[in-house]
This record gives C-alpha cells, structure tokens and sequence, in this order.
C-alpha cells in the first residue's frame, strides 16, 4: 500500500450468520452475500466521512459464485420451475450489490473471482488514480456441502473485509496502520489454507 | 374452501425467506409491494413460483396476477377464485 490507510478491518463466519438480523431481506440472499453484508457492517459509521459516491467496493470469491450455481442447478426439476430469487445471486458480483445497496455507497466496483490478494492492490489503486476517496475490500469464500461433492474443496464459509482510506492528518500513526493490515492479511491466509 | 390468510401468510415468509416477520405482524389488507411488506420485483416472480408449488396455480403472465398480489387478501381471494373456476 502505497499512501493508504487502514480504517477498520474485520471477519466473520457462517455462526455470525445465523445470528445476525439485518433485517428482513437478509434471509432471502446467498451465504456468500449475506458473509459480505456482515463483514462491512461494521464499517457503517466510517462510510459517513466520505462521499457516497467516492467509495469503492473491491470483491474478491475465492469459488465464485460456484455453491449457489450448483444450488440453482439442483432445483431445475423443482415444482413451479427454479427459484428466481437464487438466479439473482449466480454471479459472485451480487454481493457488492447488496452492500452498495444497503450502504448507498454508488462508487466504481470491481469483483474478481480467485484468492483475494489483487484486492488490495486495486483498492490501493482506486484511491492512487483518484477514482475514489476510500475503498471496501471484501474477500469471500464459500465452499457449500453439495459444491464438496463436486470440486476437491472443503466446506468453508468465511469472510474478511477491510476499510481503505487515504492516509493524511488525523489519521493514527503507521503503527496502527501496519498492525491493521497485518490483522487483514493474516484473515486472509487464514481464510485460503483452513477450512 | 376459502384459504386461510394466516396459512398464505406463513407461506410467503417461508418462500421468500423473510427474517424477524411473523404472519401476525402482516395485515390482511397491507401492501405487499412498495410501502406495505416492501417486496421487489424478484418476490413477484417467487411468489409465482410459491402459488404452483403450493396451490398448483399455474401464472403464464405476470400482468395476470398484478392485482391479485396487491396484498394478502387479494392474493388469497386470487387463489380461492382460480381454485373454484
């Protein structure tokens, strides 16, 4: 990271799932959604030092959107056809959605499907080209019982994110930063080689 | 025989997945779009969905069901009037 900073970072579980109540349209999205939604939740009370339409949202899935795709497909000979609802979650790009919408953040978004580490390097980026002021940057990984059936993965279910501002006045000293960013990437190695 | 709003009610909580609602806390006559529940567009067609999958209600155009999905009561009068025709 260039001249960036660590706002807040964090990283949550299927058991922080099941216990979160974001209200009533949180049930209806995809595990890996609903893992994005919770991981930025956090970040709220920063995203009001920014413009809304100057933060990004950088997404990285490590399986894509491969566990709800192969939901859908096994509802194909479900009585009254498949779920419209799942449709909209086959792309590993609808969780930005949802956190664009829930947080009204309408800035530029990139999502990658893979290990997460180019997100911070776009993050970083986004913040260098002036495209935004901040940057969410979320990395997923979601491995469902019937997708272990079908790729040597084990079942996973985790998510980290972490908040990117511009360094400057006010800001906590390098320290903090570097402690921050190592608590990030050490969610992230954590994410990639453990179940 | 009239279907019970409290019935369909607990259907489309558990259809469209809805979190922290019970069936009491939906009135009869409450939108279901917009203002009233807040369901999209995406619950429209789920809702289609749930009607074949619980009351063999078969919707070919979405049109055809705009007014019967204007709240809980419409939609239960809907599937009375389709079951008894």
């Amino acid at each position: 990271m260039s001249n960036a900073f660590i706002i807040a970072t964090n990283a949550v579980t299927s058991a922080d799932v099941a216990a979160a109540r974001l209200g009533t349209r949180f049930g209806r999205m995809d595990l890996a959604s609903q893992l994005s939604l919770l991981a930025v939740e956090p970040f709220a009370p920063h995203f009001d030092s920014f413009a809304r339409d100057r933060i990004a949202i950088v997404l990285a899935a490590r399986a894509g959107s491969l566990p709800t795709d192969v939901a859908y497909w096994e509802g194909r000979d479900a009585v009254g056809g498949l779920s419209p609802t799942l449709f909209t979650y086959t792309l590993p790009s609808a969780a930005i959605g949802e956190i664009a919408i829930r947080h009204r953040l309408t800035g530029p978004n990139l999502c990658f499907v893979g290990d997460g580490h180019e997100i911070l390097t776009e993050a970083d980026s986004l913040l260098q080209t002036n495209e935004a002021d901040a940057c969410v940057a979320v990395f997923t990984h979601v491995v469902s019982p019937a997708l272990t059936q079908k790729i040597s993965l084990p079942e996973a279910a985790h998510a980290c994110a972490v908040f990117i501002g511009p360094n400057g006045p006010g800001r906590a000293g390098f320290g903090e930063n570097r402690r921050d960013m190592e608590t990030f990437c050490a969610n992230l190695r954590a994410l990639k080689f453990t179940k | 025989m009239a279907i019970a709003t409290s019935e369909l009610k607990a259907k489309i909580i558990e259809s469209l997945n809805l979190q922290d609602i019970t069936p009491e806390q939906i009135e009869d006559e409450a939108p279901l779009f917009g203002a009233g529940l807040g369901l999209d567009s995406i619950d429209a067609l789920e809702l289609v969905v749930m009607l074949e999958k619980n009351y063999g209600i078969v919707i070919k155009d979405i049109e055809e069901g705009r007014p019967a999905f204007k709240s809980v009561r419409t939609l239960a009068d809907f599937i009375e009037a389709r079951r008894s025709s």
